[in-house]
């Protein structure tokens, strides 16, 4: 059964963007702090070019990037102009949006204006009997609220931001629990998994 | 430096320490219970019980004035009688604490003192305020943060005026109790 998991890397004090995070400063100043457990290659491998050194961070790696479809929100997707069509391995990208942007993108891109739910059931329906990666705070709120995300997959970085941009800035007032099912410590970040119980 | 001065805080995978809305007669916030359940095996065996049994066998308090009041002062016994430095900007004349707690108006002062009345055991850090007051100072050691599997959604931050300067932490050890996740980190350097 295909999963939707989100990957998220953040501060321990809950922040995943430093402050100031546009177009042209994706990760907030200072934010990429919280990718250092990836490693930054010659830049030669594409995506294996983050590939980390050490085995926890290799396996949450490996998962990422053999999931079956990609699912980001227009504000990440825009910021990165959805990786030039390629993610990784040329699986199809979906992106939830009110309104279709004229003109085309590069590679597999393909914009939903149906609803979050719809746009999580063509992406796992293209996945196969993979998962599906999710990308972006504001999406993953909303797949929350749907009840359509089923992971979070959270890199929890030790350092204190104190500012920027909050994983959850605002949710309902009845809290959500999760299930902690695995746990991986990278020499750069904690590796948590939590399944949502919804 | 001999023993830490050591925050001990429960919170939210998405960084809450309470829930919304945290005032006297709901002093977790609403649905802030929550973040305690683990205080549940505090007496048993295994890791829930350990940390708790840490966090009491601490030489000295330092205290949040907030936190201070919203426990009604402890009735002056936070635990087996060790002092209890709470840090406040204001002493209104004729407020004397009750039992071993007292005032401090200086954060560098505070530590001073809890460090000297708390000898060789570490002090135990109650409450946001404090931890942020310390922390800028330079004077927070460690922080063991009960990291509890809940998004709250809402409610008071862990940090929220911590200023521009992001600081570095080292995890130094990690219990997995039941429901909760005890990460102990090391307060490092401060940088951009």
């Amino acid at each position: 059964m295909s999963k939707l998991i989100l990957f998220m890397s953040m501060s321990l004090d809950g922040f995943i963007a430093g402050p100031g995070d546009e177009q042209d400063n994706p990760f907030g100043t200072g934010g990429q702090r919280l990718h250092d457990w990836l490693r930054v290659g010659e830049g030669t491998e594409g995506v294996h070019d983050f590939r980390p050194a050490d085995e926890a961070g290799r396996t949450l790696f490996d998962e990422m990037i053999t999931t079956g479809a990609v699912v980001t929100g227009r504000r990440t997707g825009d910021f990165v102009d959805y990786w030039g069509g390629d993610h990784h391995d040329g699986v199809p990208i979906f992106v939830p949006t009110h309104r279709a942007p004229d003109g085309t993108h590069a590679g597999d891109v393909r914009f939903v204006t149906d609803g979050i739910e719809s746009c999580v059931a063509q992406a796992k329906a293209a996945a196969g009997d993979r998962d599906v990666l999710l990308h972006g705070a504001y999406t993953a709120r909303e797949c929350l609220l749907a009840r359509v995300l089923d992971v979070l997959e959270i890199q929890l970085v030790p350092v204190l931001f104190g500012q920027g941009r909050r994983l959850y800035d605002s949710l309902p007032p009845d809290h959500i629990e999760l299930d902690p099912v695995r746990t991986l410590e990278s020499p750069g970040a904690l590796l948590l998994r939590y399944e949502v119980k919804y | 430096m001999n023993a830490p001065i050591r925050l001990y805080m429960s919170m939210s995978l998405d960084g809450f320490v309470t829930g919304p809305d945290d005032r006297a007669g709901q002093e977790l916030g609403r649905d802030g219970f929550r973040l305690f359940n683990w205080l549940d095996d505090r007496f048993d065996d295994g890791p829930n019980g350990q940390v708790y049994g840490e966090a009491t066998a601490t030489g000295a308090v330092i205290a949040g004035r907030r936190t201070f009041e919203l426990a009604n002062r402890w009735q002056g016994d936070h635990h087996d009688g060790v002092p209890i430095f709470v840090l406040t900007h204001h002493v209104d004349d004729g407020d004397v604490p009750p039992g071993t707690a007292r005032f401090v108006t200086d954060v560098e002062d505070c530590a001073a003192q809890a460090r000297a009345a708390s000898g060789d055991r570490a002090v135990l850090v109650h409450g946001a305020g404090a931890a942020q007051a310390l922390l800028r100072a330079g004077l927070l050691d460690e922080m063991e943060i009960h990291l509890v599997p809940v998004l709250l959604g809402a409610g008071r931050r862990l940090f929220d005026t911590l200023g521009p300067d992001r600081v570095e932490l080292e995890l130094v050890r990690r219990l997995e109790g039941r429901g909760v996740t005890h990460l102990r980190y090391r307060v490092g350097t401060l940088g951009r």
